[in-house]
């Protein structure tokens, strides 16, 4: 990762190109704050050092835990494209002679806006925590995401989102000259302690405060329904009950079916363009649970192992959940952004309702390998919790990223090119694919040795 | 030893059961009778919750041979589970599920019908009435240890392993378990209780075994378990 960064941020400096790049740096610079505090924000504060249980009995201060989620936040696939596409067009537009200043702006920028998202997200959950918090968040949030649909929608709107800080920092970085960059590092530096100290304030705050939405998870009835009818619908119940009541799982899956919509639908994004974000849900939705799917049982596993049932019907039940989150957040994605994307033609609607059934088929597959090859012991109660380690996460996010990215460009590509022939084949081809896996992963869940291994794992 | 499939309680030869270098179960021998309760004690790490793990199903036998009301448990494992009835000794509930919801899960998957009456009976025995509609993830230690025994005991198996039930239970929940056990054995079953509370055990099993270091080391009735002279045995057989 660290070669990466270094790459990003020099390497662009040297390739030349015709097309003035300059334009586009005020808009980067804005979706990295919106990117970070959006990230945040659905972390109820970004990630945790420890896991909230085994952390209870440290004395680990609010403090200490601000900071650890600060230092955490680049372990997340979404700030990392977006800092090394910010870093690759500060170098771009700076060119060789002026690197070193424009970089530095543009680190600074980068430090400013994490540590906001960061502030943000606890003055969030403080609020959260709070009497009828719940309801005043859920409310400002949609009416914030609402407005940034409208202003991204209007031109005078966008003028405004990306004018202001990051408007000036643009200009600062296309020309990074001695005062004007001293002048901004001051102040975004300055501002970066600032909202560290802020936010170091509000975890505080928070810690005092009960989180609601969890408490309120754990104490709800949940009135009795008839009896399913097959063995595989009651698994696919209980674990469909596992994920909507697990407040990670349902805060995230809103979040990215909702976000992207919402921003592809401010961006007035077209069909060429839409093709490309139910890759993105589906490979930011697996990693809500899809890459350790058995620690939705938690300890629980230990008893569902003993239950007569073939282990087969299991994870076909568990595949089907995560099938369903997955093309549901992208549906939801999808019809968002196709509001203002006009009217398409039967190959741009094939190529993104196709995009969308063959990466869902890649993030399944992947999920139940990755699930069975690497468990982990995860409790999903706190509204931090990740699957998996951080780094793992970074490691399985990029790898998914990659795989839909490629996946959708070039579905994206034949369905532009009129090839629907192509497109047809290459769909079938991507599912086939697939569907090898998923039976392959299926093959591997009946071998009971390698069965008892998750389960020792995830009910440890 | 071949399998003896006529007998319908528990039949542990040789079992053997290996952690990549760490032997876990290093030839335990039981045998447990329809209709009676045998107590498995033992220091932590003697093997007792991996065997029960192993009769439940969970985890498959390295070697030796372990049949459960009939059947063996590596050759037959859907069969053997179908007449098992297991405790975990550790958590055993799914987090986001409600008592009822696994009962309804338990239920269905054994194909069991009008369990509902006999479901309601048992929450309302464990002191569960009233949370069965409830996610089990704000549950309480002793509350899961309920559960989990009334799970256990919802289908009436022909085999019932209860794995430190009486772990953080109050005695509502402590008297209750010992009518399941009781109920039990009235009722044909055979019963495995691991537990580190030799008292409890003495009192609801006829049989103790006491394992150390992945083995059995001696099979007494439970009277002479019981009491001081019982604790003093207990202890002798600890340090071998």
């Amino acid at each position: 990762m660290a070669a990466l960064t270094v790459l990003a941020a020099l390497a662009p400096a040297w390739i030349h190109l015709d097309r003035d790049l300059a334009p586009l740096l005020p808009a980067g610079l804005a979706a990295l704050v919106v990117v970070g505090v959006g990230g945040a924000v659905a972390g109820a504060g970004g990630r945790e050092l420890l896991a909230r249980d085994p952390a209870s009995i440290h004395p680990i201060s609010p403090m200490t835990d601000h900071l650890g989620a600060l230092l955490l936040a680049p372990l997340n696939t979404g700030w990392l494209i977006q800092t090394w596409a910010l870093l690759g067009l500060s170098a771009s537009i700076a060119g060789p002679g002026r690197l070193l200043a424009a970089q530095a702006v543009t680190l600074a920028w980068i430090l400013a806006a994490t540590t906001l998202g960061q502030a943000v997200a606890w003055a969030v959950e403080c609020v959260r925590r709070g009497p009828r918090g719940l309801a005043i968040v859920r409310g400002v949030v949609g009416g914030l995401v609402a407005l940034l649909a409208l202003a991204g929608a209007l031109p005078e709107g966008r003028r405004l989102l990306v004018g202001g800080p990051a408007g000036a920092v643009a200009d600062v970085v296309a020309s990074p000259r001695g005062l004007p960059v001293a002048l901004a590092l001051v102040l975004l530096v300055g501002a970066a302690v600032g909202w560290t100290v802020i936010g170091g304030r509000f975890a505080q705050l928070a810690s005092r405060r009960m989180p609601r939405d969890e408490g309120r998870l754990e104490t709800r009835t949940h009135e009795a329904r008839p009896d399913p009818r097959s063995d595989l619908a009651v698994l696919r119940r209980i674990d469909r009950a596992s994920v909507w009541r697990s407040v990670p799982l349902r805060r995230g899956t809103w979040l990215l079916a909702i976000a992207p919509g919402a921003v592809a639908l401010a961006g007035g994004l077209d069909w060429s363009g839409l093709v490309l974000l139910p890759g993105l849900v589906a490979s930011g939705c697996v990693l809500l649970f899809g890459v350790n799917l058995w620690c939705l049982d938690g300890r629980g596993m230990l008893w569902r192992e003993t239950l007569p049932v073939a282990p087969r019907t299991v994870l076909l039940a568990r595949a089907c959940v995560l099938g369903e989150v997955l093309l549901g957040a992208g549906l939801v994605t999808v019809v968002l952004g196709a509001v203002r994307a006009g009217v398409p033609s039967f190959a741009e609607l094939a190529g993104v309702v196709l995009a969308l059934l063959v990466v869902v088929g890649q993030a399944v597959s992947a999920g139940l390998r990755w699930s069975a090859a690497r468990p982990h012991a995860v409790d999903l109660r706190s509204a931090r919790a990740t699957p998996a380690p951080p780094l793992v996460m970074v490691g399985y996010s990029l790898r998914l990223a990659m795989a839909t990215t490629f996946t959708s460009l070039l579905l994206g590509a034949l369905a532009a090119g009129g090839r629907t022939d192509l497109l047809l084949a290459a769909t079938a081809a991507f599912l086939l694919v697939s569907g090898l896996r998923v039976a392959r992963a299926v093959r591997r869940w009946e071998d009971p040795v390698r069965r008892a291994v998750v389960v020792a794992v995830v009910a440890a | 030893m071949t399998g003896d499939h006529s007998f319908r309680g528990v039949l542990v030869d040789d079992l053997r059961v290996q952690f990549g270098t760490v032997e876990a179960v290093a030839g335990v021998d039981l045998r447990v009778d329809q209709g009676q309760a045998m107590a498995l004690l033992g220091r932590n790490g003697a093997g007792k919750s991996t065997t029960m793990r192993v009769l439940a199903g969970v985890v498959p036998p390295s070697g030796g041979y372990a049949v459960v009301g009939g059947h063996d448990v590596r050759e037959e494992s859907l069969d053997a589970k179908r007449v098992v009835g297991y405790c975990p000794d550790v958590g055993g509930l799914v987090p986001r599920a409600t008592p009822w919801e696994h009962l309804q899960l338990n239920a269905r998957l054994r194909g069991l019908v009008d369990w509902e009456a006999r479901g309601r009976a048992l929450l309302e025995r464990f002191d569960l009435g009233d949370v069965a509609h409830r996610v089990t993830a704000g549950f309480s230690h002793g509350m899961s240890r309920r559960l989990s025994v009334v799970l256990a005991a919802l289908h009436e198996p022909a085999v019932l392993l209860l794995d430190e039930p009486f772990d953080g239970v109050d005695p509502v929940g402590v008297e209750a378990t010992f009518e399941v056990i009781q109920d039990a054995r009235a009722g044909g079953a055979a019963v495995i209780v691991s537990t580190h509370l030799r008292d409890l055990a003495v009192e609801v099993c006829s049989e103790v075994a006491v394992l150390r270091g992945g083995t059995r080391m001696a099979t007494i009735s439970s009277g002479f378990m019981a009491g001081d002279e019982g604790a003093r045995a207990y202890r002798a057989l600890l340090a071998g």
